[in-house]
């Protein structure tokens, strides 16, 4: 056993995270360009949506209820040349057009439509009816926002691993420090799937007493103070001791700084684990219910 | 769309100044008199800052010597001009200073999106205040303006670009050059190269291709356009499967570039590929997307090309510096170009042939196989976001600035080191888009690196350290001097001094906020200063009288 002082904090520690990370929102924060807002990671979908929405400049948002009743008459008049979300077929990706991108609210292109285009062989839909016509521009302007705002994109089913090879590898590497059965419903203390990958690589450390990172710190005049760290620079380190006293430290010469890190094995685990292992442990996981 | 109309404010009258609230401590003592030669702004900058680099060489690096390791302790902070004038933005609670300050006659010109302010540079205080009404566009940062005689040029989020004049503020013209309902927007500062302004344009949310133009500075009107990506007839359409992919592939030109006068080549880079996550839909190179361009300053033709990232699919963005120096190697003078990319590469190059003589990994990485007869990394196809999840490295830098500096002869760099989960949200064969996403897994590091660019190997490390993680697209720009200086900043509000040669600190300050925008030194009335953005603050630095 390589951590042996660790594992039954650690077994715990990860039924605490798990109830954590329940109440807690999916986190697909992109690595460019989240809005400014510290909420944004506990926002709803619908939230983050509107948030990237203002943030990206996207302009007015469609009207998804008109756009659910032009789905069907886009696809039925529609979607033969233009492909099923727009992105174009043997006619032009409606996605980047301009005539498309000019228009707010079918005020445009409802009048495109009933004129057509028909020097390119766009046929004129002249006797279609005006709310209709502004229904089928909605359901276009859907398409737009499922490609530009970000905010609004949906994880995929990431259950695509081999439960019986992940099993596998929880036993060979993960019982080295957490004790048998510690992971036992750990699939039910996550609401998504992707909540559960990242809860089990990388368990949510805030919070957690059991995973917070401790300093043992020793003063030039032989002190020696321990305790939770709360800040570490290069030029400050503050502890919260056992009695819930904040000590702030300057790093001046003379001064230790001694850091331990419970999660320290995940970091390492992090930089080597495959995308299969990293599938098949999830898979596995996702059955202990 | 409704046409953008900026709004003037300017003290040029008494009248005008009492109706106008956006200038909150007016100095209508101070009448400037800035105007800049184009032909000087390529020289080491010693009184004034004209460029967003300060040279065209992208070094960052100055030749004054009179604040050193011996007196840094005695630095003084002169002045804080903070912006209290601008509430929350779209997207933005609060103004962040992600500029380079340039400074000219004694004027420093800053800059937040929709917002331009010279400022009294013995004071801090604001002479004019230039407030434009955006319709559109993406507020995520503006890096500056450049400057010609005395016409001062900006760019706004929805595309403009404006000339204002330098000593009043006042707007001269304007020019759209991209479509923000296209989801085209602006955060670069202009690069005056002669008698060219040369505007870079970002937006990679639709699929638009990259450009860059150079405008008439006196009329705006268009002198060349170069597409980031190739059109029909092109050798270059082989490296992705169809022209509309080509058209609709990326490479935005948001940073601004470097410029060898000798050889009048400009050295761009060019962001990363769309669809941004989801490569299946593209399948090739994707040139020139992602890679160091040459072009020709004066008809944009392209000379050569560098791909850092061929196929990226991790939006590896390759917006970093191309930093231009010359160097013997093996007995030989060589023109070279230095890159720390977003990619997790070192890269160097000779500048005149596009011909690499480094690549090589500067933050540990696992996602390439091997280089091409070229020396670009090939990239694992494994790597490659995918629906149950990928693990790569998060971008090892960002926009922030590196340096260079010639007596070390060392790269400067703040890098980040961690890795995250890219997950493919669009597996269809048509992807839009991102089409993908990207969450931080483990703990991320910035680690201050001094790369030899002869062998692409640190030198020295300093690892900051930190509980939090560092911000992958927010970090502090780094400025090297003749004196053994290296001053930057870390991710927990302090703004800090390394010895060049070692690494060693010298020197170090809590700020209101991380240092955030490009740092600056200049000689005032005999003084050295020393200017940087933090948050919504603008320090100045000098030693006492």
């Amino acid at each position: 056993m390589r951590h042996p002082v660790v594992r039954a904090l650690l077994a715990g520690a990860v039924v605490i995270l798990a109830e954590i990370a329940i109440s807690q929102q999916v986190q697909t924060g992109t690595p460019k360009g989240a809005p400014q807002q510290p909420a944004y990671q506990n926002m709803t979908q619908d939230q983050r949506s509107a948030a990237t929405r203002a943030f990206l400049g996207l302009g007015p948002e469609p009207d998804k209820v008109a756009a659910a009743r032009g789905g069907p008459l886009y696809q039925q008049n529609c979607a033969f040349c233009h492909g099923p979300q727009a992105r174009g077929a043997t006619g032009a990706n409606l996605i980047t057009s301009d005539e498309v991108l000019k228009d707010d609210h079918g005020e445009r292109l409802a009048e495109f439509l009933r004129m057509g285009r028909p020097e390119k062989g766009m046929p004129a839909f002249a006797t279609m009816p005006e709310d209709q016509l502004k229904d089928i521009a909605e359901f276009v302007h859907v398409q737009v926002e499922e490609v530009a705002n970000r905010g609004a994109y949906h994880v995929l089913n990431i259950l695509v691993g081999n439960e019986e090879k992940g099993r596998e590898y929880v036993s060979a590497h993960c019982i080295a420090c957490h004790a048998p059965g510690a992971f036992a419903h750990i699939g039910s203390k996550f609401r998504l799937p992707e909540q559960l990958q990242r809860g089990w690589i990388w368990p949510i450390r805030s919070g957690s007493d059991l995973l917070a990172i401790t300093a043992t710190v020793k003063t030039p005049d032989g002190a020696t103070i321990a305790g939770r760290v709360s800040l570490v620079s290069d030029f400050r380190v503050t502890v919260v001791d056992h009695a819930g006293q904040t000590r702030s430290i300057d790093r001046a010469p003379g001064v230790e700084v001694e850091m331990h890190d419970p999660l320290a094995a995940h970091q390492q685990m992090i930089m080597t684990l495959t995308n299969e292992e990293m599938h098949n442990v999830t898979a596995y996981l996702e059955t202990l219910q | 769309m409704r046409l953008a109309s900026g709004i003037l404010v300017t003290i040029a009258t008494a009248a005008l100044a009492g109706a106008a609230p956006s200038v909150p401590h007016p100095s209508p003592d101070v009448s400037p008199n800035v105007s800049v030669d184009p032909a000087v702004i390529g020289r080491a900058p010693v009184t004034s800052w004209p460029t967003f680099n300060g040279d065209y060489s992208g070094r960052r690096y100055s030749t004054l010597t009179r604040i050193a390791p011996s007196n840094v302790n005695r630095l003084v902070q002169q002045w804080v001009y903070k912006i209290t004038d601008v509430g929350a933005q779209r997207g933005a609670p609060v103004p962040i200073i992600k500029c380079t300050p340039l400074l000219a006659g004694g004027v420093l010109y800053i800059t937040i999106p929709d917002h331009v302010w010279a400022l009294d540079a013995r004071t801090g205080k604001p002479i004019w205040h230039y407030d434009w009404v955006d319709h559109g566009g993406h507020l995520v940062g503006q890096r500056g303006v450049g400057i010609w005689k005395t016409t001062v040029f900006f760019q706004t989020p929805d595309n403009w670009l404006i000339a204002l004049n330098a000593n009043t503020g006042r707007e001269l013209w304007k020019k759209n050059y991209a479509d923000a309902r296209k989801q085209y927007f602006s955060t670069s500062a202009p690069l005056i190269v002669k008698n060219h302004v040369i505007v870079g344009v970002g937006g990679d949310a639709m699929d638009m291709p990259g450009f860059l133009e150079a405008l008439d500075p006196v009329t705006g009107n268009l002198q060349w356009t170069w597409w980031s990506t190739p059109r029909k007839g092109d050798p270059a359409l082989t490296s992705w499967p169809n022209e509309p992919a080509s058209e609709h592939g990326g490479g935005m030109t948001w940073m601004p570039g470097t410029y060898d006068p000798a050889l009048n080549l400009l050295y761009w880079p060019t962001g990363n590929t769309n669809p941004v996550f989801a490569g299946q839909g593209r399948s090739g190179a994707n040139l020139w997307t992602e890679s160091i361009v040459a072009l020709d300053a004066d008809t944009g033709e392209l000379k050569w090309y560098f791909q850092v990232s061929p196929h990226d699919t991790h939006d590896f963005d390759n917006t970093t510096a191309p930093i231009l120096f010359d160097r013997e190697v093996r007995g030989k003078p060589r023109k070279l170009l230095a890159q720390a990319a977003r990619n997790g590469f070192f890269v160097t190059l000779d500048r005149v042939t596009g011909k690499y003589l480094v690549v090589k990994p500067y933050v540990p990485l696992d996602y390439f196989s091997g280089f091409s007869l070229q020396g670009e990394p090939i990239p694992i196809p494994d790597k490659d976001p995918t629906v149950g999840g990928s693990i790569n490295i998060v971008n090892a830098t960002n926009w922030q600035a590196p340096a260079y500096n010639p007596q070390t002869g060392l790269v400067y760099v703040n890098s980040v080191e961690g890795k995250a989960i890219y997950y493919l949200t669009d597996d269809t064969d048509q992807p839009s888009g991102y089409g993908g996403t990207g969450e931080g897994i483990g703990h991320s590091e910035r680690v201050l690196q001094a790369i030899d660019p002869l062998t692409g190997k640190a030198v020295w490390r300093h690892t900051y350290p930190n509980l939090n993680n560092a911000p992958t697209t927010l970090g502090p720009s780094i400025l090297t001097t003749a004196s053994n200086l290296i001053i930057t900043g870390d991710d927990q509000k302090s703004a800090i001094i390394f010895s060049a040669d070692k690494g060693q600190i010298l020197w170090h300050h809590e700020l209101g906020a991380n240092e955030s925008g490009g740092v600056i030194t200049y000689l005032l009335d005999g003084r050295q200063y020393i200017v940087f953005g933090a948050g919504d603050s603008l320090y100045a630095w000098s030693l006492p009288q």
